[in-house]
């Protein structure tokens, strides 16, 4: 039915193989003396055994080295016979002219063993034990020869004389006398014709030239030429153990050309090693498109992939990186098709283990992997209500064939789907059909099913074992605790305590068990096999395969070498393991930036970019990379954050490009904001805006980001009941669709524009909500900035209040002065100043000094932001204060310092900067 | 159109240029078209009488068709001039290499052609040499791999073939036939762009080519590469544009185009079957019933297409007829894919699917491209509860030709009874897409989305509503509509579809539950809208049928008497519906 599918490793015979065999044969001819012939010394002689050894035990890979190639490699032997052996081989390849000389080939062969019956066995005899490694491998060939039919034989024969024809072909004039090669030099012309091998090789090189040119270093060393270079690391392994280095770099380009220009029709087929090597480069790629997202080569896999299809037809696999690519490129229309190519072909079974599709009709296939992958795919492109149809029925017919894992998974993915898509979103989705949660009822709100579910699906996966589905579900269980108020989930009526708040502690712990995930695979590193269910880690069953075998080679002696290069990651971890684990340390750093923590969050990232960089995707990667660099701007300046965003820019020239994209554009945004450029800030506010997807419900987080943004534009244009109207309707959005954090800061918004505005007593009301909303969220820093703006307000509502607003003020001080940015600190100090200066019972001479201080200070800061506003402010306060206590010469300075400000402020030259373009 | 006299002239000397080219299945084509044309009354000869046998009532009904649709009335037409022979008399070493052609002895004629430098020749040559490597890569399909599987085999002449025909178009020493050949191995290679422009420069100057056009047809995959190949307006174009149409299922402008060709080639074949092609598309069975019929009067042992008329006597489940084309292929012919088909149709209609697939399967080890085959196998599985062989099955059909609506069909009914009805959409809605005028595949949709688990009925309603509008003979859509509709509570809607569906039956003088059902509603609604007078006539009806509805009908009655009499309060609490 589907097809027949090559037993994995099924031995046939190859012209290579012959090759070897004819080697061997003059390794160990019967009726040679005590040193045979071409060889002038027992060294040689052993080496050329040793090197037979390595050629066997490697002529397992993908791609068979061509007999020029063997040829080089045999030069390493480094005796004066090779010469003689080379034209021993080829002579003897092209003295091949009938199947009845393969026959004889072989017959001869047979004489190469000593039989148990030989009889009496001299001394000085060279002979091969049939049980020996070379042994065991020359009756396999014979063996499998043996099994050929007539065509395979005739089949045989034209692979030879293909394969030798090249080497003819460069030896021909001195060599043409060897045999009847005039009829293959012809064909071999007719060969030459064909470019195909070096036109796509040329294309290759083009590409990573052009890449090249595009950004100087190649930050990952993973372009265009990865998917080819990386296969053939993974092939090299074998065949040249000890002479390997000298000649990587050509051996590497010569593998990529035959395997490309295997297209071209000429004697592809017998370059198709085993399925487990083709499943193992498909295995990396896998791995690569998931960690480099839309900046891995679209086009170049998608060649490859083509290619393995001609030579693998019935590898459906192929489908299914044809899948993934495209999912990462955003092409849903090939994404959904590849899918459904994949699971219609294999009926999921592809890849979970050795069995024949042939076999498995008997069972009905793992279609729920299907419909768990399609939710995944309709999340991914913003489709919630048909992913949440897809996962539950993923879910009901998992729970049919009783398949626990996928249920496993399936229910994260449904947690992962709630938590990702706003309320209102999910309030229509959830009909009478969503099973999962339709025996919890009704009356619960989406986030108590969400706990639920998770708890569910948490308890699921420890009963499972599956460590790492139990780490991603602590990590979902922590995400959930630092976003969502708790509540008590089953007890109901007035008796019930209604405290809401979030749990920074549960934070804290579910993080903490995630992270347990890193030892138990030190432990235990077997336990990764039960994980067999999720879309990739049919993979990653592969990879215990591979392993397996890599430990029963290891068992054997003398080939150290080549087990080692089996596996491409040297340490125990595996890939998906420490990429969690990175995960957590990731969201430790928001929920440190959330909480109010800059040092704490600073270092997570840090820890992050430095420890898990290499394993990470490329968008969680630009996710750390872009919280050091905001740090820096609230920190340091835009000076410092701008010079590390060009090299982070560098990093990632095309990856992720909407990540690092917003991050420059909100700092473009804020030091707009700072320099009062309000139209360059609207432009930029327009061009964030823009980047967010147009459907509903997605991308809500960019979305508030642009619209907070753009109240603020206008409030520093002066255009307060616009700025108000914005944020409200932000303040509207962000409730309808449960974004807690940003209505805490669009309140706090709110009240700045009243203040600006001059509308203190309507901004206080304003500002107490945000303060207890970022009470309820343990929004320290948050909640100190609210602190500072109802101190500010109570200011302007008159002297009589500056005594309430400084102890306010005092109040979030420690909390600003440790954690808060430069502009927070500089707005602290003008305002304890401030509340110095109207204070009725201020004195100038005694208290002077604090004033001086603190405005000093926030001077500092502030031109370092380049916030002309308020620096103007500043200064003007400080001449203020000189002036008052009769300092004359700095009371000039100071205002001559405020008057630079203010014309910096005014005329808004419209320098054209670099970075926006 | 030319007139009969001057298409009979042209393919008269096509055919024997064309076979003595050894393009025998095009030579083939030409024939049939030329004893297709109907003759002019004046030449009747008796012995052309047997082929006027057949001017049956079709004729009759086509002939009439002839002056409503004809198109492109008024076109002229270009003129090719017949192409001359560069040697009148062969050499020959032609002789010799056209008798080994004969035989099918390919190579051994292309060496005796080897220093031939006539055109005929070195076409004949390269025409060999593409066939040897044909041959060989079919052998060798077996050879690697099992014959159900992809293989990828090549054809080993086309990288000489191509440098040759290159060449040769280079030198302008090329004709028609060779044009065609660079066509076709450059189509094999991939290059479907040069490919087609060939194939449309050789069809330009040698129109007669039948192969040449349907190579180029099968390279036309949308309506605008059909439309921008620049064509001579040559009478062969008609045929041409007439299959492509078919091919781009643009069923109407297909048969509309056949219609028009047919009042030449009355007594065509080939035009018949492709009509009767049309017709099964359109889902006229009737008519294609009544074309096959005639056709295998007047063409006993044809085998071609005869496996879409096994398909109309499988839906019309006529055992005997089946039984009897299936015994008529089969001593014609059994190797050939469309034997096999039949059988397996025949077979699958008696319920014995092991012995159906046996015979798909031969039909596909005698071509693993026989796109019904795949298809109709799949349907066995799907018989047989192997639902993931059913799979895999229709995803080779919908591989080999992405616009299979019936495998995209199959997969989704597969899946929707592994019980996964939103994975099923997706095939449905490709299957729609393909061929939305087929109320099946509608209902099919409908039912998928009023499945249980998924339960849209809003969805469900929707595609309903289009089943009813597209032809929908076994009338489920109506009454689904209805229900639906009285499920969600909206009575109007549910009240219009009853009585739809009533009228229909009322026509169609059906007659069954459904009739009761509509009544019963229809009598209860209109009771409640207190329009007394329609829902007695409904009750009345009710009446004549057995079973608790006529005790029903019978109490509504009552009930509306009461109400009219005075008491209305009553109505409700005695007598629920």
């Amino acid at each position: 039915m589907a097809g027949i599918l090559k037993v994995p490793g099924a031995f046939d015979v190859t012209p290579h193989k012959v090759s070897l065999c004819i080697l061997l044969q003059v390794y160990a001819s019967p009726n040679q003396l005590f040193v045979p012939f071409p060889f002038s010394s027992f060294a040689q002689h052993n080496r050329l055994g040793l090197f037979l050894l390595a050629l066997t035990k490697s002529c397992d890979d993908i791609l068979e080295p061509k007999l020029h190639e063997l040829i080089n490699q045999s030069r390493e032997i480094g005796s004066s016979s090779i010469d003689w052996l080379a034209d021993h081989l080829i002579s003897r390849l092209s003295s091949l002219s009938s199947p009845d000389d393969l026959f004889n080939l072989f017959t001869e062969m047979r004489g190469v063993l000593a039989g148990q019956d030989a009889g009496i066995v001299e001394d000085d005899q060279i002979i091969l034990d049939p049980n020996s490694n070379l042994g065991i491998f020359l009756r396999r060939c014979i063996l499998a020869f043996n099994l050929l039919s007539f065509e395979g034989v005739c089949h045989l024969l034209t692979n030879i004389a293909s394969y030798c024809k090249e080497v003819l072909s460069s030896r021909a004039p001195h060599e043409a006398h060897l045999d009847g090669s005039g009829v293959n030099l012809m064909e071999a012309s007719e060969y030459e014709n064909m470019d195909l091998e070096n036109l796509v090789f040329e294309k290759v090189t083009e590409e990573i030239e052009a890449k090249k040119k595009a950004g100087e270093r190649i930050p990952f060393h993973l372009h265009v030429p990865t998917p080819i270079f990386g296969l053939v690391e993974d092939i090299e392994l074998s065949a040249k153990p000890t002479f390997k280095q000298s000649t990587k770099g050509k051996e590497a380009i010569s593998y990529a050309m035959t395997l490309d220009g295997s297209s071209g029709a000429v004697d592809h087929g017998f370059f198709l090693r085993s399925n487990w090597q083709i499943q193992g480069y498909l295995l990396e790629q896998t791995d690569a498109i998931e960690k480099h997202g839309s900046s891995f080569p679209l086009n170049a896999l998608e060649f490859m992939l083509g290619q393995l299809q001609k030579l693998a037809p019935e590898l459906h696999r192929v489908h299914f990186l044809r899948y993934l690519n495209s999912l990462y490129h955003d092409d849903y229309a090939s994404a959904l098709e590849n899918l459904h190519k994949y699971f219609d072909y294999s009926a999921g079974i592809e890849g979970f283990d050795g069995i024949p599709p042939s076999s498995g009709f008997n069972n009905s296939g793992r279609y729920e992997i299907a419909l768990l992958c399609s939710g995944m795919l309709h999340f991914h492109f913003g489709h919630p209500k048909q992913a949440v149809e897809a996962l539950t029925e993923a879910v009901r017919v998992s729970q049919q064939h009783s398949n626990d894992t996928c249920l496993a998974y399936t229910l994260a993915a449904i947690c992962n789907l709630l938590s990702e898509i706003g309320i209102s979103n999910a309030s229509g989705l959830l009909g009478s059909s969503y099973s999962p949660v339709a025996n919890m009822g009704t009356s619960l709100s989406i986030h108590q099913q969400l706990f639920v579910l998770l708890k569910e699906s948490l308890k699921r996966a420890e009963s499972l074992k599956l460590k790492r589905l139990v780490a991603s579900n602590h990590l979902a269980m922590a995400k959930f605790h630092l976003m969502h108020v708790q509540r008590p989930v089953l007890s109901f009526g007035p008796k019930a305590s209604m405290k809401l708040i979030t749990s920074p502690i549960n934070v804290c712990k579910e993080l903490r068990l995630s992270s347990n995930l890193i030892s138990d695979f030190d432990i235990e590193s077997s336990m990764m096999i039960t994980d067999g269910s999720l879309s990739t880690t049919w993979l990653k069953n592969l990879h215990r395969q591979r392993g397996s075998s890599v430990i029963f080679e290891e068992t054997e002696p003398g080939n150290r070498s080549n087990a080692s290069s089996f596996f491409s990651q040297p340490n125990s971890i595996p890939g998906s393991v420490s990429q969690l684990v990175g995960a957590s340390y990731l969201l430790r750093a928001t929920a440190w930036e959330m909480y109010g923590s800059a040092p704490l969050a600073r270092m997570n990232a840090l820890v992050y970019a430095t420890c898990f960089a290499d394993c990470a995707s490329s968008v969680d990667a630009a996710v750390a990379y872009g919280k050091l660099i905001q740090y820096l701007a609230a920190y340091k300046g835009y000076k410092a954050a701008f010079a590390a965003l060009k090299t982070v820019e560098e990093k990632f020239i095309s990856v992720s490009k909407s990540q690092i994209m917003v991050l420059k554009l909100q700092l473009l945004h804020e030091r707009a904001l700072h320099r009062g450029h309000s139209k360059l800030a609207q432009q930029i506010c327009d061009e964030l805006a823009v980047l967010s997807s147009p459907v509903t419900g997605v991308d809500m987080d960019l979305k508030a980001e642009a619209s907070f943004r753009h109240a603020r534009t206008l409030l520093a244009a002066k255009q307060f009941s616009e700025a108000a109207a914005v944020a409200h309707a932000l303040f509207c959005m962000c409730y309808k669709f449960n974004l807690r954090v940003q209505d805490a800061s669009t309140l706090l918004l709110l009240a700045e524009i009243h203040k600006k505005s001059g509308n203190a007593v309507l901004g206080i009301p304003y500002a107490l909500a945000s303060l207890s909303f970022c009470e309820s969220f343990n929004l320290d820093l948050l909640k100190a900035s609210a602190t500072l703006t109802l101190a500010e307000l109570w200011l302007s509502l008159g002297s009589i209040h500056a005594k309430r607003a400084l102890t306010l003020i005092h109040s979030a001080l420690p909390m600003i002065l440790g954690h808060g940015g430069l502009e927070l600190r500089a707005r602290a100090h003008i305002a304890e100043a401030k509340c110095h200066l109207s204070d009725a019972s201020f004195s100038v001479p005694e208290t002077s000094g604090v004033v001086l201080d603190s405005l000093r200070q926030a001077c500092d800061e502030l031109q370092i932001l380049e916030y002309h506003e308020l620096a103007a402010e500043a200064f003007y306060l400080m001449a203020i204060t000189f002036d008052k206590m009769g300092q004359l010469e700095e009371r000039e300075q100071a205002a001559s310092s405020f008057q630079k400000h203010i014309m910096a402020l005014e005329k808004v030259t419209d320098e054209e900067d670099p970075l926006l373009k | 159109m030319g007139s009969k006299e001057i298409c009979r002239n042209e393919l008269r000397i096509a055919v024997r240029q064309l076979s003595d080219r050894c393009l025998y299945s095009a030579s083939k084509w030409a024939a049939e078209q030329l004893v297709g044309i109907e003759l002019d009354p004046v030449k009747f000869t008796p012995s052309n009488t047997r082929f006027q046998r057949g001017s049956s009532s079709i004729h009759r009904r086509f002939r009439n068709n002839e002056i409503t649709s004809t198109p492109i009335a008024g076109v002229s037409y270009v003129s090719t001039p017949v192409m001359e022979e560069d040697d009148i008399v062969d050499g020959d070493f032609y002789l010799l290499a056209k008798s080994y052609f004969d035989c099918r002895e390919y190579r051994r004629a292309a060496h005796v052609l080897r220093d031939q430098s006539g055109k005929k020749a070195v076409f004949l040559q390269c025409y060999a040499l593409y066939l040897a490597g044909e041959k060989r890569k079919d052998e060798e399909n077996i050879e690697l791999e099992g014959p159900l599987g992809k293989s990828d085999a090549v054809n080993k002449e086309l990288v000489s073939l191509e440098r040759e025909l290159s060449m040769l178009r280079k030198n302008g020493s090329i004709d028609p036939f060779g044009l065609y050949l660079y066509g076709l191995v450059l189509k094999e290679k991939g290059n479907e762009h040069l490919a087609r422009n060939l194939l449309v420069e050789s069809v330009n100057s040698y129109p007669w080519n039948w192969s040449a056009w349907s190579e180029l047809q099968s390279l036309c995959t949308t309506i605008d590469i059909l439309h921008s190949l620049p064509l001579n307006n040559h009478w062969m174009k008609d045929f041409f544009l007439a299959g492509a149409y078919q091919e781009l299922r643009m069923h109407n402008e297909s048969l509309a185009k056949y219609e028009y060709l047919q009042g030449t080639f009355s007594f065509s074949n080939y035009i018949q079957a492709q009509i009767a092609k049309v017709q099964y598309s359109l889902r006229e069975f009737e008519q294609v019933e009544v074309i096959f019929e005639e056709l295998l009067r007047n063409d006993p042992y044809r085998v071609e297409d005869m496996d879409m008329y096994s398909n109309v006597l499988y839906a019309k489940e006529c055992f005997s007829a089946l039984s009897y084309l299936a015994h008529r292929v089969f001593m014609t012919d059994k190797y050939r894919p469309e034997s096999c088909c039949i059988i397996g149709n025949y077979y699958s209609l008696k319920g014995q699917h092991e012995k159906s697939v046996m015979y798909f399967r031969r039909a596909l080890k005698l071509n693993k491209n026989c796109l019904s085959a795949w298809t109709l196998m799949g349907h066995e599985y799907i018989e047989m509860n192997n639902t993931p062989a059913a799979v895999d099955a229709y995803r080779r059909a919908v591989d080999i030709n992405p616009c299979e609506f019936r495998a995209w069909y199959g997969l989704g009914q597969a899946y929707e009874m592994m019980g996964m009805p939103f994975y099923a959409l997706h095939y449905f809605r490709k299957s729609v897409f393909l061929q939305p005028s087929d109320s099946r595949l509608w209902i099919a949709m409908a039912k998928c989305y009023e499945n249980d688990q998924l339960h849209m009925l809003e969805e469900a309603i929707k595609c309903y509503r289009k089943a009813a509008n597209s032809n929908d003979r076994e009338a489920i859509a109506l009454h689904q509509l209805a229900k639906l509709h009285r499920k969600l509570g909206r009575l109007e809607e549910a009240a219009f579809y009853y009585k739809k569906d009533l009228e229909r039956m009322e026509a169609e003088e059906r007659d069954g539950p459904n009739m009761v059902e509509a009544l019963l509603f229809l009598a209860t609604h209109c009771k409640d809208q207190k329009r007394f007078e329609e829902a007695e006539v409904y009750c009345t009806r009710l009446l004549d049928y057995t079973g608790p509805e006529k005790e029903t009908a019978k109490s509504l009655l009552r009930g509306m008497r009461i109400a009219q009499s005075g008491f209305p309060s009553m109505s409700a609490e005695h007598f629920p519906p």
